[in-house]
């Protein structure tokens, strides 16, 4: 499962498994629905704190629709409604009273097309800080030099803070993202296909990135490459469809046991190539 | 960083009801004048509309009754005039800017075509009577004919672009590869298949027409009595409201209100036709779900 | 098939293509006859106003003597400042809640309340200017503009612009009634700029934790800010070259005074009142130089908004090929 491109390759994390994390984030019997549609059906998955889980499965299966429910995106898309719960450190995130802007800067997402806005890269970055009131000039300056640290772009950058966030390439861009998402101090990162539409050089930079990052946010990653959810994760989702067109988990376990050792004959089928 | 704190979060909640409730108001804001229009002159306007009102000749200060039927001709007169001379041109310059969307020239027709629509009424106006008014030495129908022209001319041209770029370039090439020319394929393909785009385009642009007053006032000028001579002056209903309106005469406000709200409703139908042409043609391509 | 059915074939042919030859020449021809046409506007205005220009030269624009009567003296400020003075009040009613309403329609309305409400808005494009003026002069005026000015006079009469006494007809009547008609305008252009903006800048802001209005004030409204900038300059054009509706509601008093609440006059307005009684030459020519200036300020003004707005669509196209 290593690819043969002859570049440097991530290390497997072998203590993955072995040291128990706490849960992060607890999904109870989630089904997502689109006005009458049941898009997503009872999926309870727990994620694991400080851990890389992924979430594959053939296109169409509802894995970005289950990403978005997590951090109440779908809230946005007209006629869409969730039932079941999901449970962040102990708090319910589909409640009465539940927040929904502090849940949104808790749970960070970084999505498949990099999408920065027109503006300095700098002011990307603070765009965060600043909606939560940070206004001195030094703390922004260290918020966005620690971000763009932790996104593995600001020895880039550090001389062009005040281009265009758009003169930059797609793979720094999406790092651009990256940084400005975790400016605000997210606990968890969501991230849609984040290398669906980059060139194999800035994946990896980014699968790179993942190793690092996860040491202090809980991520959770949506991917159609298997390869990458290998390499990356320590936790592997496999989704499908059911009869009813609607998606579901029939398998979650550790990622090597999932792409060696799958207990559904469908995870097989799917992760050895045999369709999908 | 200090996320934490009610109090900011509180003020941005705040702020965030606020802003978008102000927004819900000025949409608001914005549509009612339409409603307090319409109603008031249908509230005005309708007491005095009899039938004899769309036949009879205005009658003088004091006298009740009367009509407004020499506005009526005129109207029609000036406005199909107009239309006549303004569709073949606007309909062929939109051919063009249709087929020729890259080509500088046409990116200069449909520039040209924006700002056109953007020149006051009243400077048409002028432009019109120095070209008819002055050499002819009296006012006529045929000024006003020509200015109506002016001001239809960008509506029809930037509709027939619209309406014969929607039209699947299947059909064409279809047509050409045929090989027929390209003068019959417009004749017989194009055009029909564009057809009540067209029409669309020449219904917005009529009612455009038929409401403007300023430049009337020095080229069909006005006519107490029916006139179907294009050469001398006519009344239009729009001139005809102005004169009213502005007099000291309270009865004559009265056939004010009375004129707008023919003039209204004649607009308003001619619009909202308009736009159903458009979108059943859009639910028939599938356009439209 | 035989010979002569072929040469008749052939025959058909060329005439075809010379149909064809004429039938784009006459497409050019129409499409020249746009671009003829704004020339031919200038040179006409141009030349029929010579007398006044010879006479008065750049005075004309700055002196605010207009006197057909006796002295045959034409100065145009008194209507410049006029149709500038409307113009103002119009955009700064206009530009908050047409915007607002724009926002409302693009961003937070559903489908079922934005679709007839944007039909509306179109809808009040297609009201007349003279119906305007009429419910301007009859309605408007009593009940809105006059007990509004009272108040303004009573609280804020201190100040140069809001000194009585206050009459019917007034600039801040022609002001307001122009916000109205140049209301569609903003809106609509507005609307459409706002939609166009791709749908991953909203979510980029909103998956960070920001509110609704933080993203559209922080991130949509800078991202379309040339596309608002033309639609608000294209109804500036509109409110400059506003005739009948203005004329019926300004007073068309030469009164040159600094407050709102006085009768005033506007280029279009003078044009319209004493073009058919201009009689003799120098006084039409005069008329005629005033119609040229607004002219001249209608097409600069027309041709910045469609550049601007042109600038926003060409980003996103760009941006979308990136």
């Amino acid at each position: 499962m290593q690819p043969s491109m002859g570049l440097r390759t991530p290390p497997v994390r072998s203590d993955a498994e072995s040291v128990p994390s706490a849960t992060k984030m607890q999904i109870e019997n989630l089904s997502i629905f689109y006005r009458d549609f049941r898009a997503v059906s009872n999926v309870s998955l727990s994620i694991g704190a400080q851990r890389i889980t992924a979430i594959i499965g053939p296109s169409g299966c509802g894995k970005s629709t289950l990403l978005r429910a997590l951090n109440r995106m779908n809230d946005l898309v007209p006629g869409s409604h969730a039932e079941g719960q999901i449970i962040l450190d102990g708090q319910p995130l589909y409640a009465r009273n539940v927040d929904v802007v502090d849940v949104r800067r808790r749970i960070g997402m970084v999505f498949q097309r990099p999408n920065p806005f027109p503006k300095s890269i700098y002011d990307n970055v603070a765009y965060g800080p600043r909606l939560y009131g940070v206004r001195s000039k030094s703390n922004l300056d260290e918020l966005v030099e620690k971000s763009l640290r932790q996104a593995a772009l600001w020895d880039e950058v550090r001389d062009k803070l005040h281009q265009s966030g758009l003169s930059l390439s797609g793979g720094q861009q999406q790092r651009l993202c990256i940084a400005r998402a975790l400016a605000v101090e997210p606990e968890v990162i969501l991230m849609d296909e984040p290398a669906s539409a980059l060139d194999p050089i800035s994946t990896l930079r980014i699968e790179e990135l993942m190793h690092d990052l996860v040491k202090d946010y809980t991520i959770i990653i949506v991917t159609h490459n298997m390869q990458q959810a290998a390499r990356v994760s320590d936790f592997t989702a496999m989704m499908m469809i059911d009869e009813h067109r609607a998606g579901r988990v029939i398998e979650y376990n550790a990622t090597r046991i999932i792409f060696t050792n799958p207990t559904d004959r469908r995870t097989e089928d799917y992760v050895t190539g045999r369709f999908g | 960083m200090n996320h934490r704190s009610i109090r900011r979060q509180i003020w941005r909640k705040s702020i965030n009801s606020v802003m978008l409730a102000l927004c819900g108001a000025a949409a608001l804001a914005v549509v009612a004048p339409l409603l307090l229009i319409l109603g008031y002159v249908v509230r005005e306007g309708l007491p005095a509309i009899t039938p004899q009102f769309f036949t009879a000749l205005p009658t003088p200060v004091g006298v009740p009754g009367g009509g407004v039927v020499n506005a009526l001709a005129g109207s029609l007169m000036t406005v199909g005039l107009g239309l006549v001379m303004a569709a073949p041109v606007g309909i062929l310059a939109g051919i063009y800017a249709a087929m020729h969307p890259d080509n500088p020239f046409g990116v200069l027709i449909r520039f040209g075509t924006d700002v056109i629509s953007g020149v006051p009424s009243i400077v048409m106006g002028i432009f019109a009577y120095t070209l008819v008014v002055l050499p002819q030495r009296h006012f006529s129908a045929l000024s006003g004919g020509v200015v109506l022209a002016f001001i239809m001319l960008p509506t029809l041209t930037r509709t027939t672009e619209e309406m014969i770029r929607l039209v699947p370039s299947s059909l064409r090439d279809g047509s050409l590869a045929l090989g027929a020319p390209e003068w019959k394929t417009t004749i017989d393909v194009l055009l029909p298949a564009a057809l009540n785009g067209l029409v669309t385009g020449i219904m917005l642009a009529v009612a455009r027409a038929a409401g403007e007053a300023a430049p009337m006032m020095f080229t069909a000028f006005g006519n107490p009595f029916i006139n179907l001579d294009f050469t001398q002056p006519v009344e239009t209903l729009p001139h005809m409201i102005f004169t009213y309106a502005i007099s000291p005469y309270g009865d004559w406000h009265g056939k004010a209100w009375a004129t707008a709200l023919v003039l209204i409703t004649l607009i308003l139908l001619l619009n909202v036709a308009a736009r159903l042409l458009v979108w059943w043609r859009g639910r028939r391509l599938g356009l439209v779900r | 098939m035989s010979s002569t059915s072929l040469s008749v074939l052939a025959d058909l042919r060329r005439a075809w293509q010379h149909g064809d030859r004429l039938y784009r020449s006459l497409l050019a021809a129409a499409g020249l006859s746009t671009i003829a046409l704004i020339l031919g506007i200038g040179v006409q205005l141009w030349q029929n106003s010579a007398l006044a220009r010879h006479a008065f030269g750049w005075r004309f624009l700055v002196t605010s003597y207009w006197d057909p009567a006796l002295t045959d003296t034409f100065g145009a400020l008194p209507f410049i400042l006029g149709t500038l003075v409307t113009s103002c009040i119009a955009l700064l009613a206009a530009i908050p809640l047409g915007v607002g309403a724009a926002i409302f329609l693009a961003e937070l309305a559903p489908d079922w309340i934005s679709q007839p409400l944007g039909f509306l808005v179109e809808l009040l494009a297609a009201v007349p200017s003279v119906v305007y003026g009429l419910w301007g002069l009859f309605v408007f005026i009593p009940v809105f503009v006059r007990p509004t000015s009272e108040v303004l006079n009573r609280s804020l009469g201190f100040l140069p612009f809001f000194q009585g006494p206050v009459f019917g007809p007034s600039r801040l009547a022609a002001g307001l009634l122009l916000a109205i008609m140049v209301f569609p305008t903003i809106t609509a252009i507005s609307r459409d700029v706002l939609r166009a903006i791709p749908n991953s800048q909203r979510e980029a802001a909103l998956a960070i934790g920001a509110t609704r209005w933080e993203m559209i004030y922080q991130v949509l409204i800078p991202y379309g800010t040339s596309g608002l900038l033309g639609a608000i300059i294209l109804g500036l054009g509109r409110a400059l070259g506003e005739t009948i509706a203005v004329t019926m509601v300004i007073g068309n008093n030469l009164d040159l005074s600094a407050s709102l609440l006085h009768p005033g006059y506007t280029m279009a307005s003078i044009i319209a009142n004493e073009f058919t009684e201009a009689t003799f030459d120098l006084y039409l020519h005069a008329l005629i130089e005033i119609g040229l200036i607004l002219f001249v300020m209608t097409l600069v003004i027309n041709l910045v908004a469609r550049l601007l707005i042109w600038r926003v669509s060409r980003r996103t196209t760009l941006q979308v090929r990136a």
